[in-house]
């Protein structure tokens, strides 16, 4: 599915993105951890070609796609979200919603093309919308919307878009740990309906809950891979997340 | 016909172009977030794109060396492919600057362009413009009537570019274009390539300016390239946040108001040397005008809105609402 191979990428001196090779299995939910800075972020943005990495190829679906637009990335399935979830602050709920449907997807080109959203467009939204309990406020302003409900509304945006391969920065940040299983059985479920994952987060439980594969990063390097039981087990991200003297207090 | 009368016709006849341009310009910068300073080029390009391909052949006191007297459709054709292509050509060398080089470069190719009409004299007749143009339909009616033609005339022309551009604005083309507007990087994990969405918002509304300057021509029935100054940029500028920035009826409202503002001090009974006093008082009242209003209204007297979309309610969003709450 995706195939990112040996990509660096460097801020001056910070090498943000050192030699990064990783897989994503079709039908997979692969996990990214790693501390503040690692690199997760960044690796993202190479991936969905806000960033042009000095080295490395990445495939997506057997194509390269190194280097390509982001928005022709975007187009050809591959929806990433970011750490902040500000939407499109002067537009409405439902409006934020139609940006990433198929039916503007194929229309916008075009100054011409028609204005009518057929109903079955508005349904469809408004079905999301009301799944993530969103829908009595379509008619608002994102703007407006508290900073859980922004949240909901990136997940929303990303179930209307349809994507193949979803890329969620910190999907369980912000969102409250009741509802933190909830989110987990609805990536599962949109798994089981066929979309991949690349997810990061900081909450270990919550990753090593939801991915079937887990990859670490630390400095721009991949330190460790596996199933989630692997990686929380392996000596160099204990090292990471304990710290080395407490690990050695431990034993 | 009263005084009076003529001069109300002859300030709305302005109304509806400077609204024009305002439509114009709020599709590019206030649906679209284009601060483009350069509106007043394409005003300029298509005006004298119609005198061109218009207007009779030079007297020999004049230095211009085209003047093919075509027809009217012709002209208008003309003018909008003219204001367009060079849109495309400005657009694409300039769109890829971040914002405040744009605004800056749009302001700065508004400047030669003018400078062009003031200089090539071969192609604009230089300084002196070009006068005596004939509008259309002038032999239709009695020539005290025809203000009221022209009148008619322009707000036909502006109603048909409202409608226009309302459909642009709440298609998926608008909707798009104020996504780039909004946050530009969740616009482009939709799919939307935000330069060469812009620059079609960009061509549009220099297609727009250029119809709209040959309104202009037939207002004036004089081009000179004084009339094409940045002046008439800020001007538009004022009227889109007069009426509010990104609101059609804002735009379409803050065209007429402008123009209200700015004539109405010709109402003020002076005398012959106060007047050039009391004219130079305009520019103050817009600035006036402009302050109140940032001061008290600061997004316009008719505020962006936001769409709603009809549509059945799902079944069980009531439910989804009450367990959330
Ligand atoms: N645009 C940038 N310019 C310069 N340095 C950057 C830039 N973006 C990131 N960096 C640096 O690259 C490194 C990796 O940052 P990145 O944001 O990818 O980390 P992260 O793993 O996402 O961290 P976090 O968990 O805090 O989100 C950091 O040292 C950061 O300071
Ligand atoms: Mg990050």
């Amino acid at each position: 599915m995706l195939d990112v191979s040996s990509c660096k990428l460097s801020f001056g001196g910070v090498k943000a993105v050192d030699d990064v090779s990783l897989r994503v299995e079709p039908g997979s939910i692969t996990g990214l951890i790693g501390t503040n800075g690692a690199g997760k972020t960044t690796l993202f943005n190479v991936i969905s070609g806000f960033l042009k990495a000095d080295a490395g190829s990445i495939r997506f679906m057997d194509r390269d796609i190194t280097a390509r637009d982001p928005s022709e990335i975007a187009k050809l399935g591959i929806l990433r979200t970011f750490q902040t979830p500000v939407g499109f602050p002067r537009m409405t709920v439902m409006e934020n919603m139609l940006v990433f449907s198929r039916h503007d997807r194929d229309r916008r080109s075009s100054p011409f093309s028609p204005a009518r959203v057929p109903a079955e467009t508005l349904e469809a939204a408004s079905a999301i919308l009301a799944d993530f309990g969103l829908y009595q406020k379509r008619d608002v302003w994102a703007e407006d919307l508290s900073a859980p409900d922004l949240k909901m509304l990136e997940f929303a945006r990303a179930m209307m878009a349809g994507p193949v391969l979803l890329m969620l920065d910190e999907p369980a940040a912000g969102v409250n740990p009741a509802l933190i299983e909830s989110l987990a059985s609805r990536i599962r479920a949109l798994r089981d309906q066929g979309v991949s994952f690349l997810l990061v987060d900081h909450n270990l439980k919550f990753v090593c809950n939801v991915c079937d594969r887990i990859f670490a990063m630390a400095d721009g390097r991949i330190i460790a891979e596996g199933t989630p039981d692997e990686v929380i087990a392996d000596q160099k991200v204990l090292e990471l997340y304990i710290g080395k003297s407490a690990k050695t207090d431990l034993q | 016909m009263s005084g009076l009368l003529l001069f109300l016709v002859s300030m709305v006849s302005l109304g509806a172009i400077y609204a024009m341009l305002c439509v114009a310009l709020n599709l590019e910068s206030g649906v679209g977030g284009l601060w483009d300073l350069g509106i007043v080029s394409f005003f300029g390009i298509g005006a004298y794109a119609y005198v061109i391909v218009t207007a009779p052949p030079a007297a020999s006191y004049q230095a211009y060396i085209f003047g093919f007297e075509a027809p009217v459709w012709a002209g208008m054709a003309a003018a909008m492919i003219a204001a367009a292509l060079f849109a495309l050509l400005i657009g694409a060398l300039t769109l890829r600057l971040k914002r405040e080089y744009f605004l800056i470069t749009t302001l700065a190719f508004a400047e030669v362009i003018r400078q062009i009409f003031v200089n090539e004299a071969w192609l604009t007749n230089g300084v002196a413009g070009i006068y005596g143009l004939r509008p259309p339909l002038r032999e239709a009616v009695d020539p005290s009537a025809y203000g009221f033609l022209l009148l008619a005339l322009l707000v036909a022309g502006l109603a048909i570019v409202f409608l226009v551009t309302r459909h642009m604005v709440i298609s998926p083309f608008g909707r798009s274009l104020k996504a780039v507007r909004e946050n530009e990087a969740l616009a482009i994990t939709a799919g939307i390539a935000p330069r060469r969405h812009n620059l079609k918002a960009y061509v549009v509304a220099g297609t727009i300016s250029g119809l709209a300057g040959v309104f202009y021509v037939w207002y004036n029935t004089i081009v000179t390239p004084g009339q094409y100054s940045s002046d008439v940029t800020f001007f538009v500028w004022t009227a889109v946040i007069i009426g509010g920035l990104g609101s059609l009826r804002g735009a379409l409202v803050g065209g007429f108001i402008f123009v209200l503002l700015h004539d109405i001090l010709r109402f003020v009974p002076v005398s012959g040397e106060a007047a050039a006093t009391v004219a130079s008082l305009r520019t103050a009242v817009i600035g006036l005008a402009l302050i109140l209003i940032l001061r008290w209204r600061p997004n316009g007297l008719f505020p962006e809105r936001a769409t709603v979309f009809g549509g059945a309610a799902p079944a069980g969003a009531k439910a989804m609402v009450s367990h959330n709450a």
